[in-house]
């Protein structure tokens, strides 16, 4: 579904992030990537994502057969593209039910499907959000606008099942979450677990690991994958640290 | 420039006492060239009104004209305008429009896009003049509400009452305010527009609401433009409410070509009135639009005050408060759009001059095109008037590298125990939360739309009526989907 080659990434001013990442993400896989900070973690789900400011210098990124880094973020999206964000943006003045329906119509407009009417779409809305124990007064609200941190994190996750993406990027979902709101942000990704949908989880820590079992994991440092290898990895970098890694 | 003119001194309209004497030269000379036009008009205006104004009013008009005549039209030294291109419209004279049969079907048709806020009162003004066809003015015991050309006859006393007190008010100001400025006793001078203004209104409206009236379903007023083009229309109204009353007041102005709009409306509140008013401007892309307030509010007094300002080629809104009762609050809002080669100003004056008062300002613009939006708020807080608390806020967005954006607070305090604020900021959309939209499919224009959309809600939600919130959202909705990038 994903395939990154030899990706190399740097910032407005200069400074190279990615420095050639190769990865392979197929269809109904999970993968952890993690690290220390300044990784380049952060970078690479923006560079997939398609945020401005970044600027690839060599190497590409396939999905599902197209070159990812000739589309525009929104044409990412409607292509089943979703990063869930790190830090979900307030929108003051936008509502969040008429932000998620004009999200959810400019994807299926994209698909040639026809748009949900107001009483099919708050229908849907009412089913995903017991998946996620949010309240609807939260809808009625401007998004993430007033929201607590596991709030925002809710939201997204509750956003990547409204939109039922192909490919979900998670950024540091569990960062910032509590023992509770993160059992429930697993439980949302473990229910939009499926064979067709790949799923990348970009964490600096096990812990949301624990709930949502990766096949694969992969440690990202200096801007390069240093190691890779199934969920034990994940634990194990848990004792050790990732100052041992560059040594092994 | 006049020589070679040889009307009569008689013909001369508002002769100011002082120049009776004069030569007809020597009078020419004191007049403004661009005004000439305008004062040659009344000739032909005059025979109109005369069937239905009193000595009293024409006397005025004539005084005005005069005063007009005097100040012609204000160029860019002048601050208040320094923010608006008048040059166009003083290279094309837009006379007074001379009373015409309305086409009643086309106005319908003109307003058939435009839909009503409910089914309270509705008075419509065709051309500057009351169209009883398209109107439904009745109202409950306690209230008059009507055209100002049937006050004039009806209620002649009351109208000249309520215009007089205004002078009388202006002059009583007890002003502590630095040199340079109108000493207590004397009439504020009239403003240029304002002096035409009365020289030429053909009619406006008049509301009364009685002492401790509580009218709750919206009072509309719908100005329509449908006269051929390049002339003028003058309209100047009386909102009048007695203590303790409350009422909800819409005026709309709507229109499609090239014309000059120059409206004036004198706004009354007594102890404890409470007034939430909405001001909605949606003229011809080629018109000229001005309208001014002058608001007095007793003690206690609360005005709300929303003007969303959507079209017309130059537009201006205006308005004189005068706080002169203690205790009263205003609050006094406005959004703006402009595009195109469009010209918006909000220019408020607030002036304290009773203690415990309080302003809340918030004026919000966005220009994208080559569109040029300007707010001037002068907030004058005068000696004696402690505790006073106001606020003034401006936010704006630029859109495009060639729109202009210039926000003047005026902040000037002469008590020394009050709250006073102001803050202006100009800027583009937010590259993040741009970002935020897009990344869930949504498409950078509808995402531009979106956010812009949201800005400006902001401002219109501080409405409080919800039926008027309601109608000014679909307005301005309708406006930015036809919004340039």
């Amino acid at each position: 579904m994903l395939e990154i080659h030899n990706l190399h990434a740097r910032l407005a001013d200069g400074r190279e992030i990615l420095k050639g990442i190769d990865l392979a993400v197929g269809a109904g896989e999970v993968h952890a990537m993690m690290g220390p900070n300044g990784s380049g973690k952060s970078t690479l789900a923006s560079v997939l994502a398609g945020r401005e400011g970044y600027e690839v210098t060599e190497g590409s990124v396939t999905y599902q057969g197209r070159d990812l880094l000739e589309m525009p973020a929104d044409e990412r999206a409607r292509e089943g593209v979703f990063l869930a964000f790190q830090y979900p943006v307030e929108l003051p003045g936008v509502n969040n039910m008429y932000f998620l329906r004009a999200a959810l119509n400019a994807q299926r407009r994209h698909r040639g499907e026809p748009e949900l009417d107001a009483g099919q779409f708050l229908r849907l809305v009412r089913s995903k959000l017991k998946l996620l124990d949010i309240g609807e007064d939260l809808m009625q609200r401007a998004v993430n606008v007033g929201f607590s941190g596991g709030e925002k994190k809710r939201n997204e996750i509750f956003q990547m099942a409204m939109l039922e993406p192909r490919l979900a990027i998670l950024d540091e979902t569990d960062s910032g979450l509590d023992i509770d709101a993160l059992r429930l942000v697993a439980t949302g990704v473990n229910g939009l677990r499926a064979p067709d949908r790949a799923i990348l989880m970009i964490t600096h820590y096990q812990r949301l690991l624990d709930y949502v079992e990766p096949d694969h994991v992969h440690v990202l440092q200096g801007g390069r994958i240093v190691e890779s290898g199934d969920k034990s990895l994940a634990a194990d970098l848990e004792r050790r640290g990732y100052g041992t890694v560059e040594a092994v | 420039m006049n020589a070679g003119r040889t009307p009569t001194l008689a013909a001369e309209p508002g002769i100011p006492v002082g120049q009776r004497n004069m030569t007809t030269p020597e009078l020419y000379a004191l007049r403004k060239d661009e005004a000439w036009p305008y004062l040659e008009a009344i000739d032909r205006f005059d025979p109109h009104l005369e069937a239905v104004q009193p000595e009293w009013l024409r006397r005025e008009r004539l005084r005005a004209l005069g005063a007009f005549g005097d100040q012609g039209f204000p160029d860019r030294k002048n601050e208040a305008w320094r923010y608006l291109d008048l040059r166009p419209l003083i290279a094309r004279p837009m006379l007074p429009a001379p009373a015409a049969p309305v086409d009643v079907a086309a106005v319908q048709a003109a307003l058939s896009g435009f839909e009503r806020t409910g089914t309270g009162p509705l008075l419509v003004i065709v051309d500057g003049r009351f169209c009883q066809g398209l109107s439904s003015v009745e109202v409950p015991a306690g209230i008059w509400f009507g055209s100002m050309a049937r006050a004039i006859v009806e209620r002649p006393e009351f109208v000249r009452g309520a215009f007089d007190a205004v002078a009388h008010t202006l002059g009583q100001a007890s002003l502590k305010a630095p040199a340079g400025k109108a000493p207590p006793g004397f009439k504020t001078p009239w403003s240029p527009f304002d002096a035409l203004n009365w020289s030429y209104f053909s009619d406006g409206f008049l509301l009364q609401v009685g002492a401790g009236i509580d009218f709750d379903s919206p009072i509309e007023i719908i100005h329509v433009v449908s006269a051929a083009a390049d002339c003028s229309v003058h309209t100047r109204s009386l909102v009048a409410l007695e203590p303790g009353s409350r009422a909800t007041l819409l005026e709309s102005h709507i229109g499609a070509g090239r014309y000059w709009r120059n409206d004036a409306v004198t706004l009354t509140l007594a102890d404890n009135a409470a007034l939430d008013r909405a001001v909605l401007v949606e003229e011809g892309a080629e018109a000229v639009h001005f309208d001014r307030s002058e608001v007095f509010l007793g003690p206690q007094a609360r005005l709300a005050s929303f003007a969303l300002l959507l079209g017309g080629r130059t537009v201006r809104h205006e308005a004189a408060i005068d706080i002169a009762g203690p205790g009263a609050r205003c609050q006094f809002d406005g959004a703006f759009v402009v595009s195109g080669r469009d010209e918006t100003n909000i220019v408020t004056t607030i002036d304290h001059r009773a203690r415990d008062g309080e302003t809340r300002e918030f004026v919000k613009g966005v220009a994208a095109g080559r569109g040029h939006g300007a707010f001037q708020g002068r907030i004058l807080v005068r000696e004696g008037a402690q505790k006073v608390d106001a606020r003034q806020t401006s936010r704006n967005l630029l859109l495009g590298r060639q729109a202009v954006i210039d926000t003047k607070p005026e902040l000037e305090i002469y008590a020394d125990d009050v709250k006073c604020s102001h803050g202006a900021t100009v800027g583009d959309l937010d590259e993040a939360a741009l970002f935020y939209l897009r990344a869930r499919g949504i498409p950078a224009a509808e995402a531009r739309r979106m956010l812009i959309e949201a800005f400006m809600r902001d401002a219109v939600e501080r409405v409080a009526s919800a039926p008027l919130r309601e109608h000014l959202l679909r307005r301005l909705e309708h406006r930015l989907a036809a919004l340039e990038g």
